[in-house]
């Protein structure tokens, strides 16, 4: 059985105290960190590591670290971005309510390499209990000296600031994020500058996911060559996969990066409700979907997208073949419409274009013209939209047009949804 | 320099030129909506979408700047499908009411289409409406959501340009809507700007809605009369009815914006005050009369040119008309009435004419603003710039947020462009002197921290403007009228003209100008309207014009305004002759300008509207309002630009060119052989480009067309005497005493007494108020919109009280544009500050 390191703790009861999370070796890498390493060696190392980003892109974090200007006379800062808005996404959620320090201790870690003084804790506006534990966990980290000035005695000091989110999705995407932070409309900016050249407030900034800094601490206390020997070559390491939807056991599971979508669905998510699985979501609903013969494809950024899909969140969310695609497909446009900032024109007025035909379709009313009318407007959203939003919409109904697109005539014809 | 490909065509391009002005300079069009050339790129509606090889999307021409070996595709398959893909997607839920939208035949969206977009389209749907009225959001702007297309133009231009930020969007996706707080946008400038630049017919025009469609107006490009910024901006008339006033793309000083002032006060020509015939007065009463009688009436009381005594008789004229007017005005004056008394203006108080000539005539930057205000640091002394030339705030806000150069701002009262100001200090009027003073001795030497400032904030203030200062190459000072009202005005304007020239012997580039609130102040003094100077700043008694103008000319020193008053109430005056000047509202003291004014034997008003003075006159000739009459105005940056006549005179109005030039021909002058009839503006124009030194071999083509820069040429260099005695601050014990120091000036929305007569800005806002402190409002036991009573040892009057945050202690401010409010009660002559009492209305 794989070792879980990031929900080593899942069963520890009060878990998310100081001293539970220190009794586990918690803030020793912190410790090492400050003694042994300079900003650029603990840099170094995260590149040798391999790790690439948790939050969606999986961009190699060390060489994001290594863009913030070195002889930058603004202040840098570092923000943890645990908005977790995909649907079909709950692994952020669990660190934070099981193992706040962790969390912290990443943080600290990332901190002092690109040499922040200050970061902000971007938590979903919905998540409460993160939020408590989270800011509990803070109280405690400064209590002991673990935050505020020269932290465990050290030249380093650094704060802290929870910020909560208000309830939209695009305030993941990490420069809507900034403008939230700094009070302004949430709508992705233009980039270039990148935010670790010009972030918040004009000041170099890196945004890193919450399970992206929680593999720090484990990065520095077991070496590079430990977290490299964990999955494939291009991206290493322990993986949070959230399995949801028609599986017997769904839930959150720690595997190796790679594992095969088959064994994780089959052997450690207990294989489909019914006879099979129609189709597999991989990353959250931005990921289009793989048709269910298609699910021997590695857990990891680069299978994925060979497959022409991502892991995105690893929200991985199974339908089997009672479900309607055409359902579905609705369900998710409805929410990418319901989400679209409404900055760009494609992914505002074509997101609800789309769903309008969905709709329409998914009550059986819909026409031949219609499936037209949704391949134009695919093909006029993607590629076209400001952020990586509006793709998202166009790609995964594109996916759900090719493969299933008898299910969508059978519901014109039909005139009625054949599942219900 | 990158080279890139565009199109096939081959160009070199400065680094950082985006995509879109390189296309542009190649004549290669590139759609586009929410792209503006002054607004910071959002690159939001992806009309601009062009492909770029080894590029896998489409790039966003308005937001990418070209990089070395580009090669870029505008007319591709794939870029002409995904421009009609976005122009399908923004046409799906609007509504298409063209016919009834007053944007159609000018809108964008149209045009778009028009261009680039399928024949039909594809969608089936219920349309989104977010309501099925127009929703008003303040007097003059009223907005329709169903068809905005989100470019977020009105948003940014009132954000980044006017700093309003009075304009937002709420709710999100489909649901986005820009709107005002709370709906509405009763507080915000009502400049108008964000309907100017709504690309469709979202936000509109309340005082033009359903008057005419844009094929029906004739348009008349002309300059802005208000203030001295010099707006270009274009009338639009429908069967010679004024219709709206439009600003147009990149055109003028102004680009596409606009104040309220210009934008919606230009219906003050339509005033029921007009003056549409001539006035005598018979028997005590001013009774219309014909021109005829009128000049006869005239002729009457001054009888022949011999009977003229040129010490007795004299003229003040406003700095809002034109040159060819105003020369004519002096002319007239010098000529057949034999005298130097000419002013311009009741404002300025005594004593400055002789620092102006080597000022205004030597240093002055006859350069565009734009220029002048990129300087690495930019002294704004003694204006409320957001107030006096709102749109010359715009340009420095824009610049000193795009380009970060310091910008320092010392007035006497707080305005918004205090929060892009690296430094703001409050001054009393009259601390410019010691402003200066210190600022100079602070760059410069040694006395340095021996002045005698006594005001903290202004010592600090002054220290870090010379640091500043000390580090840059090229330093700007923008000079206001609050600055050239005080008192003090006679020993500031020798320390300016000190630093200018002292910076500028140490090898920075060092520009002045000044911030005249009035469109041709800079104009009527090269016009020779003022006592001691001929036309171009030239002595009085200059053979040149003398032979020009073939009369011996009066060797009399000429009397400004202040003296030719004073002598009018002792009796020393036969004749006033006024010209589109209110002197009974705007001269500080109005008791004494009422004595003078009844004393004068004969009163001559020719104005375009009644007003106070216009009731104490015996002779009252109206002229042509603005845009009834062509010529030329001079702006602050002494550019010389048009002004046209989209009408002819109203009723029995004339041009003021003609009544001048009969009034000259009756007491037996000409003008160059040019009589009534067939005298164009032209002909004026070109006498003084042979005799004004500043518009030689300047013809009227070379100004029709983007305006002409005056040249600096042939004036004195008056020496500069090293040793100014070190001024020292005003006196701030009145305040201690609850006393508060009141000080007056433009409001945002009027300009003058002219703007009083818009009903459009009436309607906005139609009643003087006083503005305090907010904590002053409260210590005195008073509440926003109380009525109060203001006393000064002079007189007083009631208004009512508003409070402002940003305030200094002791300060009150009242608008000086309302003239029935008779403000001028209450300062003496020669006041600029009073110190009043504010007291409850009861009392
Ligand atoms: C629409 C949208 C939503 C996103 N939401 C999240 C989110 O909830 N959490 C997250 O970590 N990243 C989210 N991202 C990705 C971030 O923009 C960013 O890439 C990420 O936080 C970087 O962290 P990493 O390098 O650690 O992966 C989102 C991106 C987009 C385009
Ligand atoms: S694709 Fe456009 S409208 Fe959609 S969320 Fe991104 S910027 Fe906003
Ligand atoms: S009128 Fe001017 S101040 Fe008011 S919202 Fe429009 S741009 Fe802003
Ligand atoms: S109101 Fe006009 S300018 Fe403003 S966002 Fe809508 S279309 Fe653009
Ligand atoms: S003009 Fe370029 S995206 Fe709007």
């Amino acid at each position: 059985m794989f070792e879980k390191v990031l929900l080593r703790s899942l069963d520890v009861p009060e878990s998310q105290d100081l001293s539970a999370y220190e009794a586990a070796g918690g803030f020793k890498s912190l410790a090492s960190v400050l003694a042994n390493h300079s900003p650029d060696e603990l840099i170094e190392l995260v590149k040798a590591s391999g790790l690439r980003g948790r939050g969606g892109a999986g961009f190699p974090t060390g060489l994001k670290w290594s863009f913030v200007p070195k002889d930058t006379e603004k202040p840098v800062y570092l923000c943890c971005n645990a908005d977790e808005a995909e649907p079909g996404t709950f692994k952020d959620r669990a660190l934070m309510e099981n193992d706040p320090h962790m969390v912290i201790e990443g943080i600290l870690i990332a901190a002092y390499a690109i040499g922040a003084a200050t970061s902000y804790f971007y938590i979903r506006g919905e998540y409460g209990v993160s939020t408590e534990r989270v800011e509990a966990a803070l109280a405690q980290a400064y209590a002991k000296g673990l935050l505020g000035q020269n932290i465990l005695g050290s030249e380093f000091s650094h704060d802290i600031y929870v910020h909560r989110g208000a309830g939209a999705y695009i305030c993941g995407e990490e420069t809507a994020l900034l403008e939230s932070i700094e009070g302004r409309r949430a709508q992705p900016k233009l980039k270039p500058p990148f935010p670790a050249v010009a972030g918040i407030y004009g000041c170099p900034t890196v945004i890193n996911n919450v399970e992206t800094l929680s593999c720090l601490p484990h990065i520095v206390e077991r070496g590079t060559d430990w977290f490299r020997s964990i999955g494939p070559e291009s991206s290493p390491g322990p993986k949070l996969f959230c399995v949801s939807g028609q599986v017997k056991k769904p839930g959150l599971y720690e595997l190796p990066m790679g594992i095969s979508m088959r064994e994780l669905l089959e052997d450690h998510a207990g294989g489909p409700l019914s006879d099979n699985f129609k189709a597999v979501i991989p990353g959250g609903v931005s990921a289009p979907m793989i048709p269910g013969s298609d699910i021997d494809v590695g857990m990891d950024f680069d299978s994925l997208a060979g497959a022409g899909s991502m892991l995105g969140s690893a929200g991985v969310i199974a339908l089997d073949d009672t479900a309607c695609v055409v359902r579905v497909a609705a369900r998710i446009m409805e929410f990418f419409n319901h989400e679209s900032c409404g900055k760009c024109t494609p992914c505002r007025e074509g997101n609800d274009w789309a769903a309008k035909v969905l709709r329409r379709l998914e009550a059986g009313s819909g026409q031949r013209e219609d499936l037209d009318q949704l391949a134009f407007l695919c093909a006029g959203i993607f590629g076209n939209s400001f952020c990586a939003l509006g793709d998202a919409a166009a790609w995964s109904l594109g996916a759900a047009l090719k493969h299933f697109r008898y299910e969508f005539e059978q519901h014109i014809d039909d005139g009625e949804c054949p599942f219900h | 320099m990158v080279h890139v490909t565009i199109d096939g065509i081959e160009l070199d391009v400065s680094e950082g030129t985006l995509i879109l002005e390189a296309a542009q300079s190649q004549n290669i069009a590139v759609p586009t909506f929410c792209y503006q050339k002054r607004l910071a790129p959002l690159a939001s509606c992806r009309m601009c979408l062009v492909s770029v090889e080894n590029m896998p999307k489409l790039q966003p021409a308005c937001a990418t700047p070209v990089t070395d070996g580009m090669v870029v595709h505008t007319a591709s398959e794939q870029v002409a499908l995904t421009r009609q893909s976005m122009l399908e997607l923004l046409l799906a839920n609007h509504p298409l009411d063209c016919p009834v939208c007053d944007k159609g035949g000018e809108c964008e969206l149209q045009d778009m289409v028009f261009e680039y977009g399928a024949g039909a389209s594809r969608f089936r749907d219920q349309k989104r409406v977010f309501r099925s009225r127009d929703l008003s959001l303040n007097q003059v702007i009223i907005f329709n959501a169903n068809r905005c297309i989100q470019c977020q133009r009105c948003v940014r231009i009132c954000e980044d340009v006017v700093g309003a930020v009075a304009l937002g969007t709420i709710d999100k996706g489909m649901d986005s809507e820009v709107t005002g707080f709370e709906n509405s946008l009763d507080d915000c400038d009502h400049c108008g700007n964000c309907i100017e630049v709504c690309p469709v017919g979202a936000l509109m025009s309340q005082p033009y809605r359903y008057k005419a469609r844009p094929w029906d107006l004739v348009e008349t490009e002309t300059t802005c009369p208000f203030c001295g910024t010099g707006c270009q901006l274009t009338i639009g008339a429908r069967d010679g009815e004024l219709a709206r006033v439009r600003s147009k793309y990149e055109t003028g000083i102004n680009g596409e914006t606009l104040c309220v002032k210009g934008r919606f006060g230009i219906d003050y020509i339509d005033s029921e005050q007009r003056i549409e015939t001539p006035l005598v007065r018979r028997n005590g009463a001013l009774e219309p009369a014909s021109w005829n009688d009128a000049f006869d009436a005239m002729r009457g009381h001054i009888g022949d040119q011999s009977d003229i005594d040129g010490r007795r008789i004299g003229g003040l004229a406003s700095a809002q008309l034109s040159n060819e007017t105003l020369y004519l005005f002096q002319k007239m004056l010098r000529t057949v009435f034999h005298t130097n008394n000419i002013d311009s203006s009741n404002r300025w108080t005594g004593g400055i004419y002789d620092e102006l000539p080597g000022l205004i005539g030597g240093l002055y930057s006859r350069q565009s603003l734009e220029e002048v205000i990129s300087a690495d640091v930019v002294l704004v002394v003694g204006s409320n710039v957001t107030d006096d030339n709102p749109v010359t705030d715009y340009l420095l806000r824009s610049k000193i947020r795009q380009q970060k150069n310091h910008l320092f701002l010392a007035s006497v009262r707080p305005s918004r462009l205090d929060a892009d100001a690296s430094a703001c200090v409050r001054l009393l009027p009259g601390d410019e002197a010691v402003l200066i003073s210190t600022i100079t001795n602070r760059i410069f030497d040694s006395r340095a921290g021996t002045h005698q400032s006594g005001v903290e904030s202004l010592a600090e203030f002054s220290r870090q403007c010379a640091e500043a200062v000390k580090a840059a190459t090229t330093v700007t000072v923008l000079v206001g009228m609050d600055f050239l009202r005080t008192p003090n005005a006679k020993l500031a304007l020798p320390w300016l003209d000190g630093l200018i020239r002292r910076l500028q012997g140490s090898g920075k580039a060092a520009a002045l100008q000044f911030l005249f609130d009035r469109c041709n102040q800079l104009g009527a003094w090269e016009m020779g309207v003022l006592p001691n100077h001929l036309p171009g700043w030239q002595k009085n008694g200059e053979r040149l014009f003398e032979q020009a103008w073939d009369v011996q000319l009066s060797s009399d020193p000429g009397a400004d305004i202040h003296e030719m008053l004073r002598r009018c109430a002792a009796g020393a005056m036969d004749c006033l002759y006024i010209l589109g000047s209110d002197p009974m509202s705007a001269y500080p003291d109005r008791i004494q300008v009422e004595n003078a004014l009844s004393s004068a034997d004969l009163l001559i008003v020719q104005a375009s509207h009644h007003s106070a003075t216009t009731k104490l006159a015996d002779i009252v000739l109206p002229g042509a309002a603005f845009g009834e009459e062509a010529g030329t105005v001079m702006n602050n940056e002494g550019r010389i630009q048009s002004i046209r006549a989209f009408r002819p005179p109203i009723a029995d109005t004339r041009r003021n060119i003609d009544i001048l030039t009969q009034i000259t021909e009756i007491f037996g002058g000409n003008f160059c052989g040019y009589s009534l009839g067939n005298l164009k503006p032209e002909h004026v124009f070109s006498e003084i480009t042979q005799l004004v030194p500043s518009f030689a071999e300047l013809s009227p083509a070379n100004v029709a067309e983007e305006g002409a820069l005056s040249r600096r040429a042939g004036y004195r260099d008056i020496p500069q005497s090293s040793a100014l005695p070190l001024p020292s601050s005003v006196e701030r014990t009145g305040q201690s005493n609850g006393k508060l120091t009141l000080v007056t000036g433009d409001c945002g929305f009027h300009s003058g007494y002219a703007s009083e007569h818009s009903a459009t800005l009436s309607g906005i806002r139609a009643e003087a108020y006083v503005e305090v402190r907010q904590s002053d409002c409260q210590a005195m036991g008073f509440a926003q919109g109380d009525l109060v009573k203001i006393r000064s040892p002079h007189g007083e009057t009631t208004l009512s009280i508003r409070t402002n945050k940003q305030f200094p202690p002791g300060l009150a401010f009242v608008p000086e544009n309302f003239a029935s409010q008779h403000l001028n009660r209450l300062f003496k002559q020669g006041e600029f500050s009073c110190l009043v009492e504010i007291l409850p209305n009861e009392l």
